[in-house]
C-alpha cells in the first residue's frame, strides 16, 4: 500500500506529536477543499529513495543556490564522480529554493538531459532522481523548464529497469497539472501510446502499472482534457487495459487498483455517452468488484485504504448508468447482488464517512429509476426496511432514500402495497413532519403515487391519522406543499375521510 | 432515456433540482395508465417521474471523496478516522401557519403539537390540553342551548374527571374546585368568558365574520356553523350586528350581513397563510355542531 503503512507508523512512534499530525491535516485538508472549490485540486507524489523513511526537506547542510552553483559545476568538469555529485544534487533539490536556483540557472537542464540520457546507468537513475526532485515542485514554473527531458522520459517508459520507469512514470505525472503547455507537448510527444503500451508490457510489474495509472489520472483531471485528453485516450487501448488491471491483487495490494479505479472515474463522468466503456463490460466488471468488496466489507475485512477503491468504482457505476439502456441493464449486471452489496455498504460506512453512504444510495437510485426488476430486488430481498431506517438521516441522504423509495412506489400498484406492509406509511408521517422543505414534498409525492395506487394505502393513510398531517400542509408557506396536500385530500381522500366521520363522530 | 445531466448547486440537500421529464408513456401498466390520467387532469401537482442522475467530475456531492484521494496522494492518509464525521439528522418543524417552532426529535414536535393545536376551539381558536376540556369548553362557551338549560338546571361539569358533580354556576364550580380538589385560583382553563375582555370578543368576532365571507365559496356548512354560534352574553348590539343570519340564511345574507357592520375585509387568496377559524386540525378537534353539521374540508 502505498506508504500508509508508514503513516500509521510513523504517527505511532511520535506519540507526543500526535496532536501536531492532526492539526497539521486538518490544515491541508482545509486547503484542499478550497482548492478543489476553486477547481485547483492538484496532487503530486514523491517517490522515496529506499533509504528514505519520510521525507525530509530539513537537510544536514542547509542549502543554497551557492551548493547549487558549486553542484552543477563539479558535475560539468568532473570525470568519475559524477554518480556522487549527481545524488547530493537530487538531495539538495528537495529544497523548493534550490529547485528554482536551478532552473534559472542557464544550461542546468541541458546538462541534466545529458546525463538523462548518457551511457552510464547509474548516472541516468540519479539524474531522473533530480528531475523527479523538481517535477514535485510546487511552482508551476518549474515544471516547463523540465520540457526538455520529456521525450526521453516517455521514450524510457518501455525499458526494463522496474524504478526507473517508476521515477520517469512519476515525474511525468507530477508534470501534467501544471500548465497547459506541458500537456499539450506530452500529447504531442504521444504520451497516451506510450502509457497504453506501459500498462500492456508491463501488466505484471503491479508497481509500474500504479505509477502510469496515476500519470494517467492526472492528464484526466486536467480542465482541457474532456475536449482535448479524453477523446484520445478513449480511443487508445488504455480502457480495455485499465479495466483489465481493476481486480486488486491480493499481495500486492489495492494500489494499483485504486489508480485505474480513478481513471475509469474521470473518463466516465467527463463523456455522455459511455457506450464504449459499456462495450468493454465497464459496468459489470465495477459491479462485480463493488459487490466482492462489499462482501469483504460486510464481513470485518476493511482492508486500510479500501475506500479508496469503493468510491470511485461507485461513481463509476453511478454515472455509467446512464448510459445504459434499461433492455441492456439485466446483460450489462451480470451480478445480482448489487443492490444486497450497495445497501450493506451504506450501513457500513453510515457513521464512520457519510459522504461515502450519500454516494452509495445515490447509486441505488440510479440503479432503480427505470428497473423494475432492481426494484422488485429490493423488495424481495428485503433490503427495504433497512432503507426506510435511513430516513432520519439528513445532508442528501433521507432525500435520496426517499427517490428510491418513490422509484419503487411508480413501478406497480402491488409494490406499493408492499411498502406499505413494511410499514413506509408510518415513515411518511414522520418525514411529513420534517422541517427540510424537500422532504416534506418528496414525501407527498409518494404518497400520492402510494394513495392512488390501491384504497387499501389510502385507508391505511386515513387510520394513522394521516388526514390531520395533510390539513396542517394545507396552510403552509410553500405553494407545492399547499397544492399536494390540497390535492390529495381533496381528490382522494375526501371518500376515506366519510367513513372515519360516519363511525367515529361521537353523539352531540 | 430519462436522464439529466446535474449542474453544480450550492446546498447538498438542493442538489437535485431536475428539469421537466416527460412521462413514459408506453406502460402497460395499470398503474401508469393511470397515472397518465391523473398527469393529464390540469391540475395536478404531483411531478415525480424517476430519473437517473449523472453527476460530473466537480459536483458537490463528490467533495469528500476527492478530498480522500488526494490526502491519500499526499501522504496524509490516516486509516481510522480520528475526527468522526459528524452525521446530520433532519430535524422537525411545526408546519402549522404561523407557528415557527422547530424540534431534534419526533417526541418533541409531537408533544408540542398535542399540547398547543391539537384540541383547539373551532371557535375560539383557543387551545386546550385534553379533549374533555375541549368538549366541556364547546359546551360553555358556544352552544346556545347550554346557555339557556343552565338558566334552571346544574350544567357546570367538575373539570376533574370521575368527580361526576355539576354546578349552577361557572363560580360554584371553582369554588368546588379549589376547596375539594385544591385547584389553584388561577385555573388557567376554568376562565369565564367575562375575563376575556370585550375588546378581544368583538375582534374575534368580526374576524370571524370576515373569514366567512371568503369561505362561503369553498366549503359547505360554514356559514351554518358561524351563524349557530351561540351570541356569547349578548352585549348591546354587537353580537347582533355580526350573528344577524338565522340558522339557513343563506350565502348572500351572511355577505350583507358582514358589509352592513363595516368595511368589508379585502378578499383573502385562496391559500391564506391565515388558517381561517372554521377549519379545525387534528383528531378529535371536529366537535360538536361542526361535525354534526358540516363535512370537513
Amino acid at each position: 500500500m502505498w506508504r500508509l503503512n508508514k503513516v500509521r507508523h510513523k504517527a505511532g512512534q511520535q506519540g507526543g506529536n500526535l496532536d501536531e499530525l492532526r492539526l497539521k491535516r486538518r490544515e491541508n485538508e482545509r486547503a484542499l477543499r478550497q482548492a478543489r472549490r476553486d477547481r485547483q485540486l492538484v496532487s503530486k507524489r514523491l517517490l522515496l529513495n529506499e533509504d528514505e523513511e519520510q521525507p525530509d526537506v530539513s537537510m544536514d547542510t542547509a542549502p543554497g543556490g551557492h551548493d547549487i552553483v558549486s553542484l552543477l559545476h563539479k558535475l560539468q568538469h568532473s570525470g568519475t564522480e559524477k554518480e556522487a555529485h549527481l545524488k547530493a544534487l537530487s538531495k539538495v533539490l528537495r529544497d523548493p529554493s534550490a529547485q528554482l536556483t536551478f532552473i534559472k540557472h542557464e544550461n542546468s537542464m541541458h546538462l541534466l538531459v545529458g546525463l538523462l540520457t548518457g551511457s552510464n546507468a547509474q548516472c541516468r537513475l540519479q539524474a531522473v532522481r533530480c528531475l523527479h526532485e523538481l517535477s514535485h515542485s510546487s511552482h508551476t514554473n518549474v515544471a516547463p523548464a523540465c520540457l526538455p527531458a520529456t521525450p526521453y522520459l516517455l521514450t524510457y517508459l518501455s525499458g526494463p529497469s522496474t524504478k526507473f520507469t517508476e521515477l520517469c512514470l512519476y515525474t511525468l505525472g507530477n508534470m501534467c497539472p501544471d500548465s497547459d503547455v506541458v500537456r499539450e507537448k506530452l500529447l504531442a510527444q504521444g504520451i497516451i501510446p506510450a502509457l497504453a503500451s506501459c500498462i500492456e508490457n508491463q501488466r505484471h510489474t503491479l508497481a509500474v502499472v500504479e505509477a502510469a495509472a496515476f500519470t494517467l489520472s492526472q492528464l484526466l483531471q486536467a480542465r482541457d482534457a474532456p475536449e482535448k485528453i479524453i477523446p484520445i485516450v478513449l480511443k487508445s487501448t488504455l480502457p480495455s487495459h485499465l479495466l483489465s488491471v481493476l481486480t486488486p491483487d491480493p499481495q500486492f495490494g489495492l494500489a494499483p487498483a485504486i489508480e485505474c479505479a480513478w481513471c475509469l472515474h474521470y473518463l466516465i463522468c467527463s463523456t455522455d455517452d459511455n457506450k464504449e466503456l459499456l462495450a468493454q463490460g465497464a459496468l459489470s466488471q465495477c459491479s462485480s468488484l463493488l459487490v466482492s468488496l462489499g462482501g469483504a466489507v460486510t464481513e470485518g475485512n476493511k482492508e486500510d485504504g479500501i475506500e479508496l477503491l469503493i468510491w470511485p468504482l461507485l461513481r463509476c457505476v453511478g454515472n455509467i448508468l446512464s448510459s445504459c439502456p434499461e433492455e441492456d441493464l439485466n446483460a450489462q449486471l451480470t451480478d445480482a447482488h448489487l443492490p444486497a452489496s450497495l445497501c450493506a455498504l451504506v450501513q457500513a460506512y453510515l457513521h464512520t464517512l457519510p459522504a461515502l453512504a450519500r454516494e452509495t444510495v445515490w447509486v441505488l437510485n440510479n440503479l432503480t429509476a427505470h428497473s423494475t426488476e432492481f426494484c422488485s430486488a429490493l423488495l424481495t430481498l428485503n433490503l427495504v426496511p433497512g432503507l426506510i431506517q435511513l430516513l432520519p438521516f439528513s445532508q442528501g441522504i433521507n432525500t435520496m432514500i426517499l427517490r428510491i423509495l418513490a422509484n419503487i412506489a411508480h413501478k406497480k400498484k402491488e409494490f406499493c402495497v408492499q411498502l406499505m406492509q413494511l410499514g413506509l406509511l408510518s415513515a411518511l408521517c414522520a418525514t411529513l413532519k420534517m422541517a427540510d422543505q424537500e422532504m416534506v414534498i418528496q414525501s407527498l409525492d409518494i404518497l400520492f403515487m402510494m394513495t392512488v395506487s390501491s384504497p387499501v394505502v389510502a385507508e391505511e393513510f386515513v387510520r394513522q391519522d394521516g388526514l390531520s398531517l395533510l390539513e396542517v400542509l394545507q396552510y403552509n408557506g410553500a405553494a407545492e406543499m399547499r397544492q399536494r396536500s390540497t390535492y390529495l385530500l381533496e381528490k382522494h381522500l375526501l371518500s376515506y375521510q366519510q367513513h372515519i366521520t360516519v363511525d367515529n363522530m361521537p353523539d352531540p | 432515456m430519462d436522464t439529466v445531466e446535474v449542474l453544480q448547486v450550492d446546498r447538498k440537500e438542493a442538489m437535485l433540482q431536475p428539469e421537466a421529464l416527460q412521462l413514459r408513456t408506453e406502460g402497460r401498466d395499470e398503474q401508469q395508465e393511470r397515472r397518465l390520467s391523473e398527469s393529464e387532469d390540469g391540475n395536478n401537482p404531483f411531478s415525480f417521474t424517476p430519473q437517473i442522475i449523472r453527476l460530473h467530475k466537480d459536483h458537490e456531492l463528490f467533495e469528500d471523496g476527492d478530498i480522500h484521494r488526494h490526502m491519500y496522494l499526499q501522504d496524509l492518509y490516516i486509516s481510522e478516522a480520528e475526527d468522526k464525521p459528524a452525521l446530520s439528522v433532519s430535524e422537525f418543524a411545526c408546519h402549522i401557519s404561523g407557528c415557527s417552532a422547530v424540534f431534534s426529535a419526533l417526541e418533541e414536535y409531537e408533544h408540542h403539537y398535542n399540547a398547543l393545536h391539537r384540541h383547539v376551539c373551532c371557535s375560539c381558536r383557543r387551545s386546550l390540553p385534553s379533549a374533555r376540556l375541549l368538549d366541556i369548553h364547546i359546551q360553555e362557551w358556544h352552544d346556545s342551548l347550554f346557555t339557556i338549560l343552565a338558566q334552571k338546571q346544574d350544567m357546570y361539569q367538575c373539570l376533574v374527571e370521575g368527580c361526576g358533580q355539576t354546578f349552577r354556576t361557572n363560580k360554584h364550580r371553582k369554588d368546588h374546585l379549589i376547596r375539594i380538589h385544591k385547584y389553584p385560583p388561577d385555573f388557567r382553563f376554568d376562565k369565564t368568558k367575562k375575563e376575556r375582555g370585550r375588546e378581544t370578543k368583538r375582534k374575534e368576532q368580526k374576524d370571524a365574520a370576515m373569514e366567512v365571507v371568503d369561505d362561503v365559496c369553498e366549503s359547505e356548512g360554514v356559514c351554518e356553523v358561524m351563524c349557530n354560534s351561540p351570541s356569547d352574553e349578548p352585549e348591546g348590539g354587537e353580537s347582533m350586528e355580526t350573528h344577524e343570519c338565522e340558522e339557513k340564511a343563506s350565502a348572500e345574507d351572511v355577505l350583507a350581513a358582514a358589509q352592513d357592520t363595516e368595511s368589508t375585509a379585502p378578499r383573502k387568496p385562496q391559500y391564506s397563510y391565515r388558517i381561517p377559524n372554521t377549519v379545525c386540525f387534528g383528531h378529535g378537534s371536529v366537535r360538536g355542531f361542526r361535525g354534526r353539521r358540516g363535512r370537513r374540508k
